[in-house]
């Protein structure tokens, strides 16, 4: 057993580990930064980054049976394939159990869901942080968007993130590159939607973690749109591509891949965590690592395994339980309903490049004068682009098939999708499943959520207005789809360490540190104390170089 | 890929052509055993049928493709036993059928015989799909014509002759001129 004494301990090197080892090492810390799968090293690992269709033996267009049989939750959606196969648990090794269906879609290795995430990045705005205040759903945030706004500068900044200048209040501006351009039936939709709603709905470019200007050691996008296969160009942000070489730059920085942090070591009499114990994955061996500080990035749920697991001696139910509100909380964003439509004209235009974003529409339901039978609201991605395939008489083959599908559609397509706030509910948990245990002889998670009333009404607004504006923008044949959402299919677990303002109803301070344990800090999906409509990754981001910047100065004064 | 991208891509490759997006989307319920590859005849003929519907022109066809391997790979790797099962049954009846309108084998048979052959398999298949069960498989036709259609478009010669294919564009115009007759793009 080694005993090796760090200043920090980072869990999970996805996006908020990557950002908490960046910081604390850059603040001078010696940092280790664990991480329970393998290594993915920058460039060179990422194996399928430059093939082309034809070098995937199914193309990628289908799963294979086998792969259908290894990941029984990974199916549910379309993470699985072959193109990135490497980046997803295997969930038959990495299991849980669901009183209730929800798909947790994992990536166990060096920068985590970093090197697949969808890369939209979105401030909160003044109201979503107010809003638990207001409706009595959840408890109040500790913080305000003031407290956040030079953060998310912060966080823009260093990640890079192109996007317009909207001077929105539902969709603060941020320090952006340039924008990459809305395509010409985007522009005329945008156009047309202000118009018709008077300046009170918009369109705009999606705003993503997508660099178009050189950055760091990054070359600027080359609109490739393979990013999830990892970017040889660096062209988005991902922990390889971003935090790892900045942290690395600074000397302090030890990486340990193949880690399992079983739990928080923590002390009794300081009241303060010690270290971590590690299950090495290499050769099943226990490993003790202390420090001063521990932060706790290992993604929301899997943090909050790892406070359960601790501290048992003090809290039957782990460190951080003693709110009664440790796994509670769950949110995600629900989504998968919304409309899409053809654009007349335009048929001697075209697109040059694979843009690696869409459109977005901010939130426009329950803000200013706006009221509906919901809580909350929705915002809106998607895109317009001209498919393949000219129309052709039915039952043709032959020559004039192949002439028909070599040549773009007659028209344009576009279509939305939207993204919903999930109010947080207490009863919406997760637990220890003591009864089965992981290839490690570890207890999983148990899995109760479910979407209520609330997400289902605003439902029937997200498919229904994206089909109203697509018409009133001018789009024929507009159909409306929901293809059924389950918790956990966005990919945004959010809660179950909540921050708050009171020790007796959350896990968490305002400054992100556990209540029972103050030097301690949780600052990824799990900390989140409502959900937003807007996808979340940079709001981590930006909690955890405010988390950071506080533990140094707190540690420095001798607090911690 | 994403969530955006993965409906994009649904939409590209059923392209105009009416190809089963349901069974694309749904995929394939997981079952037992994966059956073996098909013989050197079968291969020749799969690449026949997928000549059919997607000739040499100014450009390689389907042959070229050798749509008949990519069919192999994807029936022997993702199919489920019960479509694998449809899908060489459908196999073994288009020489049944090119010998009962024609006389000969379906790779002996002329390129109109040929051709006339799959228009009626087209209609059958239509016919078929519409009102059979819906956890049934969908009729073999439509899975021929699916992978060949996914196979020759994904293909190095049909990314790259047939279509236009630019690996690393380095720049975004959402406003490209096109003149009518232009190759559309690959991806």
């Amino acid at each position: 057993m080694s005993n090796q004494q760090y200043d920090a301990i980072v869990v999970g090197s996805g996006i908020s580990g990557g950002w908490a080892a960046k910081e604390l090492t850059e603040k001078g810390l010696k940092v280790l930064l664990l991480e329970r799968g393998r290594n993915i090293e920058h460039i060179k690992d990422y194996v399928n980054a430059n093939k082309e269709p034809w070098e995937f033996p199914h193309r990628g267009l289908m799963p294979t049976q086998e792969m259908l049989q290894n990941y029984p939750v990974l199916k549910r959606d379309y993470p699985l394939n072959e193109e990135v196969l490497d980046y997803w648990v295997k969930d038959k090794e990495c299991p849980y159990t669901e009183t209730k269906p929800f798909s947790w879609f994992r990536g166990y290795h060096v920068g985590g869901r970093s090197l697949m995430w969808g890369r939209q990045s979105y401030r909160w705005n003044k109201w979503d942080f107010e809003a638990n205040l207001k409706d009595g759903y959840g408890v109040d945030w500790p913080i305000r968007y003031d407290d956040m706004a030079s953060w998310y500068s912060y966080a823009e900044k260093f990640a890079g993130i192109q996007g317009s200048l909207e001077g929105l209040d539902v969709l603060p501006d941020g320090d952006f590159m340039p924008a990459m351009e809305m395509n010409i039936v985007e522009k005329d939709v945008a156009a047309k939607i202000k118009k018709h709603y008077n300046n009170e709905r918009h369109m705009f470019i999606g705003r993503s973690a997508n660099i178009t200007q050189a950055h760091h050691d990054r070359t600027n996008c080359q609109y490739r749109n393979r990013c999830w296969r990892g970017c040889p160009f660096g062209g988005y942000f991902s922990t390889q591509s971003a935090t790892l070489p900045a942290a690395m730059k600074t000397g302090n920085l030890t990486l340990r891949p193949f880690s399992i942090v079983t739990q928080v070591l923590y002390d009794k009499n300081t009241k303060k965590a010690t270290g971590v114990e590690v299950l090495d994955a290499t050769d099943n061996k226990t490993y003790e690592f202390k420090a001063k500080i521990v932060f706790l990035c290992a993604s929301a749920f899997n943090s909050t395994w790892v406070l359960m697991n601790s501290a048992h001696d003090v809290w039957a139910d782990g460190l951080g339980s003693s709110s009664g509100e440790l796994g509670h909380n769950v949110m995600d964003h629900h989504f998968r309903c919304g409309a899409n439509g053809q654009a007349e004209g335009f048929s001697d235009t075209y697109q040059y490049g694979r843009r690696p974003t869409g459109i977005y529409v901010p939130r426009f339901r329950n803000i200013y004068n706006d009221k509906r039978d919901y809580l909350r609201g929705f915002g809106y991605q998607g895109g317009a682009g001209r498919g393949r395939g000219a129309d052709i008489a039915e039952f043709t083959i032959g020559a004039d098939l192949k002439d028909s599908l070599s040549v773009p559609s007659d028209h344009w397509g576009m279509g939305v999708m939207a993204f919903g706030e999930v109010l947080p509910y207490h009863e919406n948990k997760i637990s220890l499943n003591k009864n089965v245990k992981d290839k490690w002889g570890l207890p999983v998670l148990d899995m109760d959520v479910e979407i209520k009333d609330n997400e289902k009404k605003m439902r029937i607004d997200m498919m229904n207005d994206a089909a109203e504006m697509l018409e009133a923008a001018g789009l024929k044949n507009v159909n409306t789809y929901d293809y059924g959402y389950e918790f956990g299919m966005g990919i945004h677990e959010m809660g179950t360490a909540r921050m708050g303002r009171d020790p007796k109803t959350s896990v968490l301070n305002g400054n992100n540190q556990v209540w029972d344990a103050p030097n301690v800090f949780v600052t990824d999906g799990a900390c989140m104390t409502s959900a937003s409509c807007v996808n979340p990754s940079l709001t981590y981001m930006a909690l955890t170089a405010r988390a950071a910047e506080f533990a140094v100065s707190e540690l420095k004064k001798g607090n911690l | 890929m994403d969530r955006r991208e993965y409906l994009k891509k649904i939409a590209l490759l059923s392209g105009a052509a009416v190809v089963g997006v349901d069974f694309f989307l749904s995929g394939c319920s997981p079952n037992g055993t994966a059956a073996g590859n098909f013989s050197k005849a079968q291969l020749a003929l799969l690449d026949e049928i997928g000549e059919t519907i997607i000739p040499a022109t100014q450009t390689p066809g389907a042959k070229a493709a050798e749509v008949g391997k990519f069919m192999e790979v994807m029936v022997r790797d993702c199919y489920t036993t019960e479509q694998q099962a449809t899908f060489k049954a459908g196999l073994i009846s288009v020489d049944e059928a090119s010998q009962k309108a024609n006389g000969m084998r379906f790779t002996e048979s002329t390129a109109q015989q040929r051709h006339d052959l799959l228009v009626s398999l087209e209609k059958e298949a239509k016919a078929y799909n519409e009102k059979k069960e819906k956890d049934k498989p969908v009729h073999f036709y439509t899975m021929m014509k699916q992978l060949t259609l996914w196979g020759f478009f994904t293909s190095k010669t049909g990314m790259t002759e047939t279509l236009r294919h630019i690996p690393v564009p380095g720049k975004f115009d959402g406003a490209f001129p096109y003149a009518k007759g232009d190759k559309a793009w690959a991806e």
